[in-house]
């Protein structure tokens, strides 16, 4: 069929996930043939769960939670630096999105498709997690819950800051400044208690370390009130779905360069 | 009477930097593309041509103006638009860590066409590129035009509409680009229309039904490629080399048109002999040859120039 005239103009506040799956699969592939990338994506993770290893066992089980929800946490990074260099260098952008595939397939499509490729090193780390700190299926319902939802906060962040730049040169600095500032100094790796008590309340708003003070909270090692987790499970909630809802939006807000 | 399969109404666009002053690449074109023509937007570099094309395939706003896809406002009702249309953007390439064949078959499904279309598509698609023998191959170990390739199949495949192909022949070897001149002109006559930039001049004479000359954002010139020819005044061209010096012993044979070392000479053929004769006196080595666009198009550009002047 030729002409669209009929076809009902969405408001902007409806999402459309038209050809997700396809644009998915393809995403996925061009991932997956990065598999050097994808074997050392957790090597950062290893070297910390050998230095906690070391100097302080004790600490070992709140650590491989931390390398978990950190790992999860990163993959907003790549979907930024994949979203940047397919816009800024190979200009794929204008192929995909002139055509019927939406803009909100084209992100999320994106950002599944870097999850999928990258789940095997995590996937280790979970079933490490699981002989090690022999965890109930709560504490495992928990760990992978407030994962998704850190990975979908992350995304988001990460697909929008892509859009800002014009040169790949500008984007790289972000990645570090985002996702170790937030992914490393908050208490992701260590326990919500070694925090000072003054900030404790920021570290429970920040989303990965909300996401691991919930954990450590659900296997025990650490002594959350029913406001701390209320804060951190509710922050965590509203602030994944708040931005993501404006990601899908400003994915098709930016089709269009002004 | 021919449907407008695009039709663009004063289209400004005023680009405004971070720093610097606001840079105005359109400052109102209009024009119109029939369905199942093939148009060719000519013009130095800078001159605007990306922008119109961008702006007409939704992917850019415009400051002011109207771009109609058959009778869709492409600017307030993009969503409408992108299904009936297909872009090879300028300097694209395809992911590097996809084959040819995974990078057409992905689009087309993207696109939404079936499994079974998209294969056949893609295997068609590929062919008519000459990719076969790389179709499994991912792209990173293509070269530059086996790449280009690959994005001028993906968008073919598509049997869109209306395609905008910006330079889709750039890098290509001679062969290559006459493949994707027969495999255009195949899909015009499928119904798809077809606006393209290039900076080949043999290609927009060879591919496009009418040509837009398009000068510091505004349409210069419109035509077919013998029209624009024709306003040059003259059928025959004297090439005179180290001709610039003398361009006043030639000025009353007909148009002069400066081009680096050379000087063109566009005449009558009643005249030619006089030229020949002069050149061959001042020990000038001289060629003669049909009037091409290029000398049209130095031509009209370069009055234009003169005129900003």
């Amino acid at each position: 069929m030729l002409r669209t005239e009929h076809a009902p103009v969405r408001a902007p506040w409806v999402p459309s996930f038209r050809g997700l799956g396809a644009f998915f699969l393809c995403e996925f592939r061009v991932q997956f043939h990065e598999k050097i990338s994808i074997v050392t994506s957790t090597i950062v993770q290893v070297v910390v769960l050998v230095f906690v290893g070391l100097l302080a066992p004790g600490l070992f089980g709140v650590a491989l939670v931390g390398a978990i929800i950190f790992s999860f946490f990163t993959l907003g990074g790549r979907v930024q630096n994949e979203a940047a260099y397919v816009r800024v260098d190979h200009r794929l952008n204008q192929l995909y999105l002139a055509s019927p595939l939406t803009a909100e397939s084209y992100f999320f499509g994106m950002a599944l498709g870097v999850l999928v490729a990258y789940l095997p090193p995590i996937v280790i780390l979970f079933v490490l997690a699981e002989g090690l700190l022999l965890m109930s299926a709560a504490t495992a319902a928990v760990l992978l819950g407030v994962s998704l939802v850190v990975w979908l906060f992350a995304i988001s962040v990460g697909y929008v800051v892509s859009t800002l730049f014009k040169t790949m040169r500008a984007i790289w600095p972000w990645q570090s400044l985002i996702y170790t500032l937030f992914g490393v100094l908050p208490p992701v790796f260590y326990p919500l208690a070694y925090f000072p008590a003054a900030l404790r309340w920021l570290a429970l708003i920040i989303p990965p370390s909300a996401a691991a003070a919930l954990v450590q909270g659900s296997l025990g090692d650490s002594t959350l009130s029913t406001g701390d987790v209320t804060l951190a499970a509710g922050s965590l909630v509203f602030e994944a779905l708040v931005l993501f809802a404006f990601a899908l939006y400003w994915a098709r807000r930016t089709v269009m360069e002004t | 009477m021919t449907q407008d399969a695009i039709r663009a109404e004063e289209v400004r666009k005023v680009y405004r930097p971070r720093s610097g002053p606001p840079v105005e690449a359109l400052l109102g074109v209009s024009l119109r593309v029939g369905a199942g023509e093939r148009v060719a937007l000519l013009g130095r570099n800078g001159a605007g041509k990306t922008t119109f094309l961008r702006i007409a395939s939704t992917l850019l706003t415009a400051t002011s103006g109207r771009v109609e896809v058959f009778g869709l406002d492409a600017i307030a009702t993009p969503e409408r638009v992108r299904p009936l249309i297909a872009v090879v953007p300028q300097e694209g390439k395809p992911f590097f860590h996809l084959s040819p064949r995974e990078q057409v078959y992905s689009y087309l499904r993207a696109r939404g066409l079936d499994a079974r279309t998209a294969k056949a598509r893609t295997e068609e698609s590929l062919a008519l590129m000459g990719l076969e023998e790389v179709a499994n191959r991912l792209s990173i170990t293509l070269s530059g035009g086996q790449r280009q390739r690959t994005m001028v199949a993906t968008v073919i495949a598509t049997e869109a509409p209306v395609l905008f192909l910006d330079e889709p022949t750039i890098g290509m070897d001679p062969f290559a680009r006459r493949s994707v001149w027969e495999s255009l002109r195949a899909l015009t006559r499928k119904g798809s229309t077809i606006l393209l930039t290039t900076h080949y001049l043999d290609e927009a004479e060879a591919l496009s039904d009418r040509l837009y000359i398009i000068e510091q954002g505004r349409v210069l010139v419109e035509g077919t490629s013998a029209e624009i020819k024709n306003r040059v005044g003259g059928s025959v061209r004297v090439t005179v080399t180290n001709g610039p010096t003398a361009s006043p012993t030639f000025a009353s044979f007909g148009t002069l048109v400066p081009d680096g070392e050379r000087l063109h000479i566009i005449t009558t053929p009643e005249r030619l002999n006089e030229i020949l004769q002069l050149a061959l006196q001042r020990h000038l080595p001289a060629t003669v040859g049909p009037v091409t666009l290029e000398e049209a198009f130095l031509s009209e550009v370069g009055r234009s120039i003169d005129a900003e002047n």
